[in-house]
């Protein structure tokens, strides 16, 4: 219990791009303990799927890792072999993607890419089947044998999204990535599927690392959250904490911004002043300090170091209050 | 006043592929998707539809613009009908009325500039006394986009980015009716601030009638006037937005409502969880079709089809035991 079954250490990545190298994530560490569920906020371009990605080493072409380590069970991810990787993406670390559409395979049936997902396994064609349907029926799909039959548009989008998570789980994985899985469900599926995932991640014991932008979502199931902006972590700590006191003007920022918090009906919703820096050309200094209201003067030369001991901020006002 | 839009009995059908077995009639040969739909919107009006994917939405929208097979029921804009025939895209109405897709980035030609794209209304349309270049620089500068952008193309803008051109792009003719699909889907909490203050104010500005389509119940409460709940095509109910907020009387709105999750990790309290799945639009279960997720279930349910009932505040529903009204229950 005391290893983290995921630690990332000071993970930088880039893209080489016309404009130059843009830095996409800069000195990222967090933990992500054994059987814990932790979710990742924040805006779009802030490095989330950089972050994937890196942990799944499907990096784009045209991205290198600048410095870091990635260690899964005491191996650097980063410097396995490609074999090694393989192996482990499926079996221990495995992934549901947001667009359950797009990652199921429109011309085989839901039967044959669940057999297809076990092809290391050295069972029978038989024993595969009952797996499947157990897998199905454990995600709370009705009459999973005829579903076998079936394909990705015959079904509705939650349950596409249940098979993608039965797929996902059906390794017993240790560590599951979910990429944003619910945004494209209405409220009462969102809130089946995320209390399945719950479930599931009980039973199987794993970890989860779920990236949403629905703060409501992360509140609801995530242990911890970390929060990032522009390729860095600004706020991290256990969800309770980071929603009810946060210490990052970022975080309290987007907590403000989010219609759901707003009790009094208004037509003019707030907004986060500004916009991302370039991360091309990187501002000298804090990195929200552009957007942010409370800057001081040491916020313009020196990056501030995350700290704390549970509930760590990035930023030279912490402690001193707001 | 005529309403600016006045929409009865709307039905869209689609046509399944054909095989023996449906020509002699033993598999169905069409599918529902929107069946008989009723609403207006006035000018200056928000109406939000909420349901869930697959409900209808969007083929609602595309119904209201021409782009979608209309099987039955009328459409009156601005008190004239509109003619759903193929020709019906020379009918002058059609500039009236405009459609922002979901994905804003997929909406936009990938090869044009936005100056281009932002020009293409003024020249498809045939907008006479108006230099389409200059009508492009004045729409960027309406969304709050500097001129800078004017010759970048789709792929250099950000998600937000993206969704102002899509407004520019929507507004351009200056229409009497936006209709707004997921006009905030994937957007980040401050983005989706943006742009829909950015709808309000054109709405203001320009007298705009508003159809937001969505799932997000959070912002339908902020921005809506009238809202509309969808299920498998119908709605289940409809009205006044505020008033369905504070009090849903149709179980599926009682339990969307009280599944939006919240930012508080302790609001779990008072949750109404369905269970099983949408059914299929080929197979709608006889009798009220919310009956296989519906936790206030009864015998009757399966027999008859609810016809519509109203609330004391004037709101529509279509159950045969609503939730309990709280109005009366206070009094």
């Amino acid at each position: 219990m005391n290893t983290p079954l995921l630690q990332i250490r000071d993970l930088s990545v880039s893209y080489r791009t016309g404009l130059g190298q843009l830095q996409a994530l800069r000195h990222v560490s967090f933990a992500v303990p054994a059987g814990k569920i932790i979710g990742i906020v924040g805006e779009s371009g802030c490095g989330k799927s950089t972050l994937i990605s890196s942990i799944m080493r499907l990096f784009a072409p045209n991205a290198w890792v600048d410095n870091g380590s990635i260690v899964f069970r005491d191996k650097d991810l980063l410097g396995l072999s490609p074999d090694d990787m393989r192996y482990l993406r499926g079996n221990e670390i495995s992934m549901v993607f947001q667009d359950p559409m797009t990652s199921l395979n429109p011309v085989l049936n839901i039967g044959r890419q669940m057999a297809g997902v076990q092809h290391r396994s050295s069972s029978s064609r038989a024993d595969k089947r009952a797996r499947s349907l157990m897998m199905l029926e454990r995600v709370g799909i009705p009459d999973p044998a005829s579903q076998l039959k079936r394909y990705p548009h015959q079904l509705s989008g939650g349950m596409r999204q249940r098979v993608a998570i039965a797929m996902a789980l059906m390794t017993e994985p240790s560590l599951l990535i979910a990429d944003e899985p619910t945004t494209a469900l209405d409220a009462t599926l969102e809130v089946q599927i995320i209390h399945r995932l719950q479930e599931l991640q009980r039973d199987i014991g794993c970890s989860i690392l779920f990236v949403s932008h629905h703060l409501g979502v992360i509140a609801e199931l995530c242990d911890e959250v970390i929060v990032m902006y522009a390729g860095e972590v600004c706020e991290s700590g256990p969800t309770r904490d980071v929603f009810f006191q946060p210490r990052h003007p970022y975080t309290q920022k987007l907590l403000e911004c989010d219609p759901a918090r707003i009790q009094q009906r208004t037509r003019q919703l707030p907004v986060i002043e500004g916009s991302l820096p370039n991360l091309v050309d990187l501002p000298q200094g804090c990195i929200f300090r552009q957007r942010c209201k409370h800057g001081i003067a040491r916020c313009a030369t020196e990056r501030p170091l995350l700290a704390g001991d549970r509930h760590r901020t990035a930023c030279h006002l912490s402690g001193t209050g707001s | 006043m005529s309403k600016l839009l006045d929409v009865r009995d709307l039905r869209v059908r689609f046509r399944l592929p054909g095989n023996f077995l449906s020509m002699r009639g033993k598999k169905p040969s069409h599918v529902d998707v929107v069946h008989g739909v009723s609403l207006d919107i006035e000018r200056g009006q928000t109406i939000a539809i909420v349901g869930e994917s697959g409900s209808g939405k969007t083929t609602l929208a595309m119904a209201l613009c021409g782009l979608a097979p209309v099987a039955g029921g009328e459409v009156y804009f601005n008190g004239r009908k509109l003619q759903q025939d193929r020709n019906s895209r020379l009918n002058p109405d059609r500039k009236k009325v405009s459609l922002m897709f979901q994905d804003p980035v997929g909406s936009l030609s990938p090869r044009m500039t936005i100056r281009q794209a932002l020009a293409e209304p003024f020249l498809i349309h045939r907008v006479a006394g108006k230099n389409p270049e200059e009508q492009a620089l004045r729409l960027l500068s309406l969304v709050g986009l500097s001129e800078e952008f004017a010759d970048r193309y789709p792929h250099q803008l950000s998600g937000g980015q993206a969704r102002r051109v899509g407004v520019a792009r929507a507004v351009a003719l200056e229409p009497d009716l936006l209709i707004a699909d997921e006009p905030t889907a994937g957007l980040d909490v401050s983005i989706q601030g943006e742009v829909l203050n950015l709808l309000t104010r054109l709405q203001k500005d320009m007298g705009l009638g508003i159809m937001l389509i969505t799932h997000n119940l959070n912002v339908v409460r902020h921005v809506a006037d009238q809202m509309a709940v969808m299920y498998l095509g119908r709605f289940v109910e409809q009205g006044d937005a505020e008033e369905i907020f504070s009090h849903p009387r149709h179980p599926y709105t009682a339990a969307l409502l009280s599944a939006n999750p919240s930012l508080d990790p302790d609001a779990k309290l008072g949750r109404i969880e369905l269970i099983g799945e949408v059914p299929s639009l080929l197979q709608r279960p006889a009798g009220c079709e919310f009956r296989t997720r519906c936790p206030r279930v009864q015998a009757r349910c399966k027999r008859s089809f609810p016809e519509p009932a109203t609330d004391t505040d004037g709101h529509t529903f279509n159950c045969f035991y609503p939730e309990p009204n709280s109005h009366i229950m206070l009094l």
